[in-house]
């Protein structure tokens, strides 16, 4: 395990970043943070008010990371090119970029 | 003052890193461009985390005071800015791991350009950050 956790290092960030952009459009989240009532899994009624799903969608994300990080085979590491991290990490910014222009149209 | 070290660290590291290949450099600039700023990545790595979790349990209050008023006065480019941070905020916490396998030591020749480019784009998302966290703080003050 510890020869392969730069690799799994790299698989992690890869993996959550894209997991992450996946969930900012889709709305995942197993978690909410309510402003009235703090955190929640799951979604409440419609009377518990304005909530935060940034929370939600970064342990989604890290989740995500380590489970796939830490089940990924070796001979995928091996061949794991490290140059995928920014690629993934520019079109995540990308992506971001598309998602939040509604703002400055 | 946490988040004026990260960027004083962070944009020192992308801009006198060279090429973070640690292979030897040919020419007498290059070698002392190259200056051995790996020890930093420890230190950036605690920095952003330490801002980052800072920032998330101030982010409710924002959601409550601020973010009310910005769509009440129209500020829309102000609330895209801040949605951008809070993206940029998360892919840079989640870029942590792949960075520190990147400026792990002994210097990886094959993580080369992947160091040097999530450098780049961690320190381009940190100014980001410092920016607009400072536009929203002069705009919130203005209002009270």
């Amino acid at each position: 395990m510890k020869e392969t956790l730069p690799a799994r290092a790299m698989l992690f960030s890869m993996a959550a970043m894209i997991v992450y952009t996946i969930a900012e459009y889709d709305n995942w989240s197993f978690l909410r943070y309510y402003l009235l009532g703090g955190f929640s899994f799951g979604a409440r009624g419609g009377e518990a008010g304005h909530f935060i799903l940034w929370y939600g969608w970064v342990a989604t994300a890290a989740l995500a990371g380590l489970v796939i990080a830490a089940l990924a085979p070796k001979k995928l590491l091996a061949r794991l090119p490290a140059d995928l991290v920014w690629m993934v990490m520019i079109a995540a910014i990308l992506a971001v970029a598309v998602y939040e222009k509604r703002w400055f149209a | 003052m946490l988040a004026i070290a990260l960027l004083a660290f962070v944009t020192f590291q992308a801009a006198v890193m060279g090429d973070a290949s640690g292979a030897p450099q040919p020419s007498f600039l290059a070698r002392h461009r190259q200056i051995d700023v790996s020890g930093l990545a420890p230190v950036i790595i605690l920095l952003l985390v330490a801002v980052i979790l800072l920032g998330a349990t101030l982010y409710p209050a924002y959601r409550m005071q601020i973010r009310p008023y910005l769509e009440a006065h129209q500020l829309m480019r102000a609330n895209g800015a801040f949605e951008v941070k809070e993206h940029f905020a998360a892919l840079a916490l989640l870029a942590m791991p792949a960075y520190w396998a990147a400026w792990r030591r002994p210097l990886a020749p094959a993580y080369g350009p992947a160091r040097r480019m999530l450098t780049w784009l961690i320190a381009g998302m940190v100014w980001w950050n410092f920016i607009v966290g400072h536009i929203i703080n002069y705009i919130s003050g203005v209002l009270s």
